[in-house]
């Protein structure tokens, strides 16, 4: 093992560089002082840590150098124990990584919290885990190797927000981020958090951008200059565009063929001086996990026995060069970790992507996938063998291969690496070949006018830019820069533009996979009582599923299943392509687009919330009848789920008791459309498929009748509320009147509410008219001498079109009303000027189309019994308004006949009873002179000419 | 040598650069190009001192560096370079900087109306001379294009989409078979265009529609779009490269106070927010708020202080240029100016004060007299 016998005053091994450092530092800066001390402190950082006894294995995420030297590194040392900068609740994951496909991100998710702002709710922290990373080949020697521990050794979920707690410029940040963040992630859940030091926003939600939510991202090996004018500056001097561009060619590419003590300096320089320049509250957060980490090492190799010099401590470059007192193997310095909160911490394993990860970590745009396809071809060119989790799904395995394994005492490294310039491989001009001819081709798929010369002209372009760049063979980024100069042109006639084909070139965006036995038990079940659709759900494919329910009655579940899914998903994941459920309503046959293996997140996601969907839906429901700003109409709306998709009698109940106790509490009549046509569906259901309407039915009918007739007055002369919501509260008074009478209820306080209501709205005063048409209080003659006392007068007729929507809102309340709408109607079209008519109509549509859509099909129908269906007949026609208006009519006393009919018939018969009731309310009994029954008709002539069905019937009533 | 011109081209302005750049240039040189395309680049986008260079070359077009490498790399590939862009994005700056440092020579331009023919890319007669000595090499009027092929220098093509596409096909034989044949001659009747010959061509991306390019001419040019810039400090920085070259121009000693600078900044910038939130073209300026219509509203804010101010650059002259520029249409521009001037150039004010009062009273008054 290699070591440094030196002391951090200057001597050993990096004598010679410390000495060219300062003299650097003096000959640049003005203030010698600060400049050398952060040179020189580099080199003792790199001193220090290469001088610790527990091997300190620096690494930076996604960097395939990183990984390179892991794999041989490990196969060398093959260490007992290895810790890793890893939250360190989240190690039991690690074992379930083998049933997944990479990249996936390992989820910790709390929405029960306890002892953080509840503001915060939910809290999720992800940790991607890509194939080309150093960390798995570190995890996947660990679990495979046996006899091998490996520990997380980092700031556990909670620490981590413990941490942003108490830190306040995290806890601005996050606040801000939240006002400014009102996107809600698809099923409510994963909203959250960000986080002051290792996430950052994603900039643009594409599809699989979007895989991580915006959970708060954690990642090992992060390093990145601190702050942004450093990071400006070598982006400046090293021309390059990105950061993940810099850091590939300056130190990703000269270290990849580098040894494994090259690679240990560099790092630890990097890292160190990344350190130096980082802003304070940022080093103090690595600060505490780094006494967090090295204290929990320290703890592990009391109780286990391990010797340091058999572990390795694997971390990034940037918490290797720590300066705190906590660091080393045999340091003693106290450090208490603090406990953690009440908050219960959920874990399970999402997918991910390359780009995800880009967008969340700040990255350019296909860094990731470049670094993937370039540790491929490193393991290729370097035959270094990767360790690999048995079972891993991917790419395939390799044979191990003996690496040359390197030893001896520490030699300065550092100095060549400073002082050479990047010195890139060969110009590999087979693949540059093959690169341009397949974007061409690509590019040519994607509907651009791409030719061969195209791909020569790439090529050239290619070299060019490089060598202008000063690197002797083009890097990816040269290439794509070269393709987007020769083939993108003013349009991108497809989809996707000749940038981002280069990356799907280069590797393109892989999305992870969580295997089925990784799942939670809640996908899993899901999962299992799909099973009989035949269907792989795992593919990321959308799906479709098709189900012939009277001929496989066996799916039905399969169909409840999908129900409750499609409530429960965001839009998009289970979408059904025909049938339909609704209270009443069930499809024989269904069919459906199901994309559950691209959409795996959601359905991890709604594991954390219960163990099966049915607990999930329930939990929803319930929280959403009894959230804060729940109103009657959301609970009558959680009901209609619970019956549709649960249908537990107990749970609905329990929501319909809820849904009264909102109707009686809610001041406002806003909701009362939705009420009215909720509690109409739901009593028409309950109606037709049972005996007995239950009692919070009864409850909320009653309630509700006491309920608008108290707000009526007040919702009639209130500007505020609309001519709809008066029209809903009548339709609710009316509409339910026979069941609250029968239920208690009295008539007579809708009469006094009625009588009290004085509106000054043409619209609520029609619709007055209509409800005291209905009560009796007016009669239909009055109200047409009304209207047509109105057409009259020139000052109100510009006013009348709005007494017009009245009618047609009152349809609602009073349907009788149809007729006369049609008539009122017939006559404004009839008699208004065209100055009033013709700004009206539009508007008419309008609300008719907004508010009253049902209430049309009523109108056209009453509107064709009316009018004549054919042309000559128009000519003869008279409205019947008309033809009824000269003729006084009998009236209801002038009738000078009653039917005749069985009824009158049995009444004749028996006048006791009628005349009893008579004498009780005052009235002397008259008996009219039954017209004579007709003496055969079409009914009768029937039963004349077979007798036997009523005889028997007759035999049965016993009469 | 700049002197008796009102503006001299990149080429003589810069010259002593060039110069410079030309004698501590070793890098390989494609075709005949004067420099090679490293310095091109450093002349283009300023030196650095890790560039080795013996004195500064300050920065001349600002924008991202990725445009400039790319243009220059098509320069000395075999495809002519089309810059395409927004109004006032510096697209013709960049193309004349570029000829200029390839070639020595950017005034080989046609500018591409409406009404430019076939002749102005290949070729004219001098009619007298035809009548008196009949069709020759002599009594030919070579085009700039036809020139820049002779010398194997850069041609510059400016406002491509707007000459009509029987005009623009002719390009696609120069750039193909890069020559141009001369039937009426009987012998030395082809013009070859010598190595190093290229094309820069601008197009205004808002013109596009006009006279989309034929997709045999786009095959052979390379796109290289160039954005509106939208960052604060490059846009300062171009916004202070560019005055103080104007003013040089003019002769005029004038200082532009920072803040009134960040202040124009500021405003375009919020008239470009509120132009991206705008629904509907009557609720947009009809300006394009590109950078190059700052540097025209400061030129006319300073020109105005120094002949009819006291030669200092007031917050209130600024204002009055500022509306005075913009306002194109009435009523539409002057509404939403005056709904700008009250909506967020008011609470800036009140918010920050300074020189943002100043502009405030400028601006109402501007608008109060041109309502």
């Amino acid at each position: 093992m290699p070591k440094a016998e030196t002391a951090p005053d200057g001597g050993g091994a990096f004598a010679a560089l410390r000495g060219q450092l300062q003299d650097a530092a003096e000959r640049f800066a003005d203030a010698p002082g600060a400049a050398a001390e952060i040179l020189a402190g580099m080199v003792d950082d790199v001193d220090r840590a290469l001088a610790e006894e527990l091997e300190i294995f620096p690494v930076c995420h996604h960097s395939p150098s990183s990984a390179l030297a892991m794999a041989r590194r490990l196969r060398e040392k093959r260490p007992k124990v290895v810790y890793l900068e890893l939250c360190e609740d989240m190690r039991p994951l690690l074992d379930e990584l083998r049933n997944c496909r990479l990249p996936v991100a390992l989820q910790a998710f709390a929405s029960d919290i306890d002892g953080f702002d509840k503001e915060w709710a939910p809290l999720s922290v992800v940790a991607p885990i890509t194939e080309a990373s150093a960390e798995y080949q570190a995890i996947a020697y660990a679990l495979e190797t046996p006899d091998v521990e490996l520990v997380a050794v980092d700031w556990s979920t909670d620490h981590l927000f413990q941490w942003e707690e108490d830190d306040p410029a995290s806890r601005k940040n996050r606040k801000a981020k939240k006002a400014d963040e009102p996107k809600a992630s698809g099923s409510g859940s994963g909203a959250g958090a960000g986080s002051g030091g290792e996430a950052e926003e994603p900039d643009e939600d594409g599809d699989d951008e979007a895989l991580h939510g915006d959970a708060v991202g954690v990642e090992l090996g992060e390093l990145r200059p601190g702050f942004a004018e450093l990071e400006e500056h070598l982006l400046h001097h090293g021309r390059v565009r990105h950061w993940s561009e810099w850091w590939d060619q300056y130190v990703e590419q000269p270290l990849s063929g580098a040894g494994y003590d090259a690679y240990r300096q560099v790092m630890l320089l990097v890292g160190s001086l990344f350190r130096r320049l980082r802003d304070t509250g940022d080093l103090a957060r690595s600060e505490e996990r780094e006494r967090y980490m090295w204290t929990r090492m320290r703890q592990h190799m009391a109780a286990s026995g391990t010797e340091p010099g058999d572990a390795l401590y694997v971390c990034g470059a940037l918490h290797a060069a720590s300066r705190v007192e906590q660091f080393g193997a045999r340091s003693d310095a106290p450090y208490e970790i603090a406990e953690p909160t009440k908050t219960r911490w959920l874990y399970g394993l999402i997918p991910s992507s390359h780009s995800a990860i880009e967008a969340q970590f700040g990255l350019a745009q296909g860094s990731v996938s470049i670094a993937a396809a370039t540790w491929q071809k490193a393991l290729k060119l370097s035959g270094v063998a990767p360790f690999r989790l048995a079972g891993q799904k991917g790419t395939t395995r390799k044979s191990p291969k003996a690496a040359p394994i390197s030893a001896g005492p520490t030699e300065d490294r550092l100095s060549g690496f400073l002082t050479t310039p990047p010195e890139a491989g060969e110009l590999d001009e087979e693949e540059l070949l093959a690169w341009s001819v397949d974007i061409v081709r690509l590019a040519r798929r994607n509907g651009y006018l791409a030719s061969t010369a195209d791909a020569i002209a790439i090529v050239e372009t290619s070299v060019l830019l490089a060598g202008m760049r000063g690197r002797n063979r083009p890097t990816p980024y040269d290439f794509q820069d070269a393709a987007v100069t020769c083939i993108e042109k003013d349009a991108v006639p497809g989809r996707r533009d000749v940038r981002r084909l280069c990356e799907i070139l280069l590797g393109g965006d892989r999305v992870g996979q969580v295997g089925y036995h990784a799942l939670p038990p809640l996908a899993q079940n899901v999962l299992d009582r799909l099973e009989p659709l035949g269907l792989d759900l795992t593919k990321r494919t959308v799906q479709r599923a098709l189900l012939d329910l009277r001929s496989e009655p066996h799916l039905r579940a399969c169909s409840d299943v999908l129900w409750m899914l499609r409530r429960l998903l965001p839009d998009g994941t289970v979408r059904p392509i025909m049938g339909s459920r609704a209270l009443g309503e069930r499809s024989v046959q269904e069919s459906w687009d199901l994309a559950l293996g691209r959409d795996q997140r959601w359905l991890v996601e709604l594991g954390y919330e219960g163990v099966t969907i049915e607990q999930v839906l329930e939990q929803r429901l319930r929280r959403a009848a009894w959230a804060s700003g729940a109103t009657a109409s959301t609970a009558l709306a959680a009901v209609e789920d619970a019956l549709v998709l649960l249908g537990s009698r107990r749970f609905v109940d329990e929501l319909g008791a809820r849904a009264v106790e909102l109707l009686a509490a809610e001041r406002t009549v806003d909701d009362a459309p939705e009420v009215l046509r909720r509690v109409r569906r739901l009593l028409a259901h309950y109606r037709a498929s049972e005996p007995e309407l239950p009692a919070w039915c009864k409850e909320f009918v009653t309630e509700g009748y006491a309920h608008y007739c108290t707000l009526l007055p007040t919702a009639f002369t209130d500007e505020e509320t609309g001519v709809r919501q008066v029209a809903a509260m009548l339709g609710f008074l009316f509409g339910m009147e026979s069941l609250a009478l029968s239920l208690g209820c009295d008539h007579a306080q809708l009469e006094i509410a009625v009588a009290q209501a004085h509106p000054e709205l043409p619209g609520k005063v029609a619709l007055l008219w209509a409800a005291r048409l209905q009560l009796g209080t007016l009669s239909r003659a009055e109200l047409r001498a009304r209207c047509d006392e109105m057409l009259g007068n020139p000052l109100v007729v510009p006013a009348f079109p709005r007494y017009l929507s009245g009618f047609v809102q009152a349809l609602e309340p009073v349907p009788t009303l149809a007729p006369f709408v049609v008539e009122v109607m017939s006559k404004a079209f009839g008699t208004l000027p065209d100055h009033v008519l013709l700004p009206w109509l539009p508007r008419l549509v309008m609300t008719l189309r907004e508010q009253a859509a049902e209430l049309v099909p009523v109108l056209t129908r009453e509107a064709g019994r009316t009018f004549p269906g054919s042309l000559p007949a128009l000519d003869a026609w008279t409205p019947p308004w008309t033809a009824a208006a000269p003729e006084p009519g009998p009236g209801p006393s002038g009738r000078s006949s009653v039917p005749a009919g069985p009824v009158a018939e049995l009444l004749a018969a028996h006048p006791a009873a009628c005349d009893a009731v008579a004498a009780l309310f005052g009235l002397e009994p008259t008996w009219q002179a039954a017209a004579p029954a007709p003496a055969s008709g079409a009914a009768s002539g029937l039963v004349e000419r077979h007798p036997e069905a009523a005889g028997a019937l007759a035999a049965l009533l016993g009469a | 040598m700049t002197d008796g011109m009102l503006r001299a081209p990149a080429e003589v302005k810069y010259a002593d650069e060039l110069d410079y750049l030309e004698s501590v240039d070793d890098g390989p040189k494609p075709f005949s190009w004067r420099l090679s395309p490293k310095m091109v680049r450093t002349f283009v986008l300023g030196s650095e001192r890790g560039d080795g260079l013996d004195r500064e070359i300050p920065q001349k077009w600002f924008g991202d560096r990725t445009f400039v490498e790319r243009s220059i790399v098509t320069l000395a590939s075999d495809r002519g370079l089309l810059l395409i862009g927004d109004p006032g994005t510096g697209k013709s700056w960049l193309a004349e900087l570029l000829a200029a440092a390839v070639s020595r020579n950017s005034t080989l331009v046609v500018q591409g109306t409406a009404g430019t023919t076939e002749d102005h890319i290949k070729y004219s007669w001098n009619v007298s001379m035809v009548i008196a000595k009949g069709q020759s090499r002599e009594s030919m009027i070579p085009s700039p294009i036809m020139t820049a092929m002779e010398r194997g220098v850069i041609g510059r093509f400016e406002e491509l989409t707007r000459s009509t596409s029987d005009v623009q096909d002719a390009l696609i034989s120069i750039l193909s078979e890069k020559y141009v044949s001369i039937p009426e001659l009987d012998d030395d009747n082809t013009v070859f265009a010598k190595p190093g010959f290229s094309i820069i061509a601008t197009a205004n991306s808002r013109d596009r529609g006009v006279n989309d390019l034929s997709s045999a001419l786009k095959r052979r040019f390379n796109f290289v779009r160039i954005p509106v810039v939208t960052n604060k400090r490059s846009e300062a920085e171009i916004v202070r490269f560019r005055t103080t070259e104007l003013l040089r121009r003019h002769r005029i000693e004038l200082e532009v106070p920072p803040t009134l600078l960040d202040i124009l900044l500021q405003s375009f910038a919020d008239l470009r927010t509120a132009a991206a939130a705008a629904t509907s073209d009557d609720e947009k300026l009809e300006s394009a708020l590109s950078t190059a219509e700052q540097i025209g509203v400061l030129e006319d804010a300073i020109l105005h202080s120094r002949f009819f101010g006291d030669d200092t650059l007031r917050a209130t002259t600024l204002a009055s240029s500022l509306v005075g520029s913009l306002a194109r249409r009435s009523p539409e521009d002057l509404a939403i100016l005056n709904k700008f001037w009250h909506g967020v150039v008011e609470g800036r004010s009140k918010k920050e004060g300074g020189e943002w009062k100043g502009f405030l009273e400028g601006g109402r008054e501007a608008i109060a007299t041109l309502s």
